[in-house]
């Protein structure tokens, strides 16, 4: 089965997935959640894989940050892959170590020249631990930062280069990171190297209580707005025949499995045709 | 233009900083990164005490969380295993002693994670023989408690309880295993932890019935034994 649209997966929804008939259907978790030595959290994901293609996305390496991957925790991502074989496995551009201190979030950092080279090391560092290439995400970025020597597309396509690595498209980050900064969210999709794009990802945003869409929020907590599908299917055109796996990520106020599903069923239709055949 | 590890250093005191930061981390979008960062921290802690959330309150607990992650931050990005040290940290908070058996609830949800993520056991129970060991299951966790937190424990687990709970205070102790997907939970006395206590090495019937029966002479140590096998925290090696 080639896997085309996907969902994160959520415990709570165990049963409907493993019944669930989708053709192309795949799932996604995040890595640190099943770094754990035993017990039904990695049972359960035993049988979810048996069943289904996996990825596996992991939020912990701090690729961006000054200081190299940690080892130990290479190691416990390696006995993960090793153990689930996830047929995409990803990161993200950002930095969310500092020293002994980890913050829950992916952090923004100066695109230099400087950042440029300590982020391939630690790129390459992961793959050759690994054996294998990993997806590098953009991040949501909320605050304009001083001292950008590159456009984060044009970064991302230099991180390629140098690596091999393979690219991750957050679609919602890239609306919610444009409406924020003030860039084209077109100008940006275009300026991608499309050909090495191998998983696209698709979410709801929120707005700042205080400042209402002057600051948007990459929450996953809502439905995917219609200007994300928008960028989605403009995205879509431009990756050719070869269109992306595609992942409906869902972290808060979650719905029953039907309402994530009918938009996972949505984006695997849109991956087959245009937007104006799913509106029509 | 500072370099990145001078950038990343400032960030990071500015996201963990307890007043208003200053300079360019004085914007509202920075403050997106600054309460993403606290409530990953406290949502972790949550979730790994939730008796302690319910004795508390949530806003309570948000607000001890928040303190505790001051002194204790997050060192991995392993959330399941942030807040060890909480137990201990909420023993020493003077607030506490309006809830003296808050910090051993604490412990008991500890316990709870610890069993619920322990790593599986290797291979199928064999039949008791001569030269048998007994040894606790990788599962098992226990301790003896000096107030009677595992029944207010139990009690807000099961929260059908809650309105007739009036226990005694005396010591309790508290058994953890998971035999299979469910974390089993149970009240025990004082001669079976200390069998428990007995077999945190491997040993044999004969050995444990000694070490057990020389504090507690009258005990049935072949019914705790039965007991233990039965509910899965203990194995036959």
């Amino acid at each position: 089965m080639t896997p085309t649209a996907g969902l994160s997966f959520k415990a709570i929804h165990y049963e409907q997935a493993m019944a669930c008939p989708a053709a192309g259907l795949w799932f996604e978790v995040h890595a640190e959640n099943y770094m754990v030595d035993g017990g039904p959290r990695l049972a359960m994901l035993e049988t979810l894989r048996n069943r289904f293609p996996l990825s596996i996305h992991g939020v912990g390496l701090s690729l961006a940050g000054v200081d190299r991957p940690d080892n130990e925790h290479l190691a416990r991502l390696k006995r993960l892959t090793d153990r689930f074989e996830p047929f995409l496995l990803s990161e993200h551009l950002a930095w969310s170590r500092h020293e002994n201190i980890s913050f829950p979030d992916l952090l923004p950092f100066p695109r230099t020249a400087e950042a440029l080279e300590i982020i391939a090391r630690n790129i390459d560092i992961t793959q050759s631990a690994l054996g294998r290439q990993i997806l590098v995400e953009n991040p949501s970025l909320y605050m304009k930062l001083e001292g950008h020597d590159w456009p984060e597309s044009l970064f991302l396509a230099e991180i390629v280069k140098r690596t091999g690595c393979g690219l991750l498209i957050d679609v919602n980050n890239v609306f919610v990171s444009a409406s924020n900064l003030g860039f084209n969210p077109i100008s940006y999709l275009d300026a991608l190297p499309q050909r090495v794009i191998g998983e696209i990802h698709l979410a709801g945003h929120s707005e700042d209580p205080l400042l209402g869409r002057g600051l948007l929020i990459d929450s996953h907590d809502a439905p995917i707005s219609d200007e994300v599908w928008t960028l989605y299917d403009w995205l879509l055109a431009r990756c050719g025949a070869e269109r992306p796996p595609t992942l409906i990520e869902r972290d808060d106020e979650i719905p029953e499995f039907a309402v994530l599903l009918a938009e996972r069923d949505k984006a695997a239709v849109m991956m087959g045709g245009r937007l104006e055949a799913i509106d029509a | 233009m500072p370099d990145l590890a001078t950038f990343q250093r400032d960030f990071a005191a500015a996201l963990l900083a307890n007043c208003q930061p200053a300079g360019p981390f004085r914007s509202l979008a920075f403050a997106v990164y600054r309460n993403s960062s606290a409530r990953g921290a406290v949502e972790a802690l949550r979730a790994a005490y939730p008796t302690v959330d319910m004795l508390v309150g949530e806003e309570m607990f948000t607000e001890v969380a928040l303190d505790y992650r001051r002194e204790y931050p997050l060192t991995g990005p392993v959330l399941s295993e942030y807040g060890g040290s909480f137990p201990g940290y909420l023993a020493r908070q003077p607030w506490t002693c309006e809830l003296p058996y808050l910090a051993d609830v604490a412990r008991l949800d500890g316990l709870w994670l610890q069993s619920f993520l322990a790593r599986d056991a290797n291979a199928m129970p064999r039949p008791f023989g001569g030269s048998s060991k007994i040894a606790l299951h990788p599962t098992t966790s226990f301790t003896w408690l000096a107030t009677p937190a595992m029944t207010i424990w139990q009690a807000h687990r099961d929260p059908w309880e809650i309105p007739e709970l009036s226990p005694d205070w005396v010591e309790e102790g508290a058994l953890f295993t998971r035999p299979g997907s469910c974390v089993h939970a149970e009240l025990i006395d004082a001669a079976f932890h200390h069998l428990l206590v007995a077999c945190a090495a491997p040993a044999s019937a004969a050995d444990i019935a000694s070490a057990v029966t020389a504090t507690f002479p009258h005990s049935d140590v072949a019914e705790l034994l039965r007991r233990g096998i039965a509910s899965g925290a203990l194995v036959i090696q």
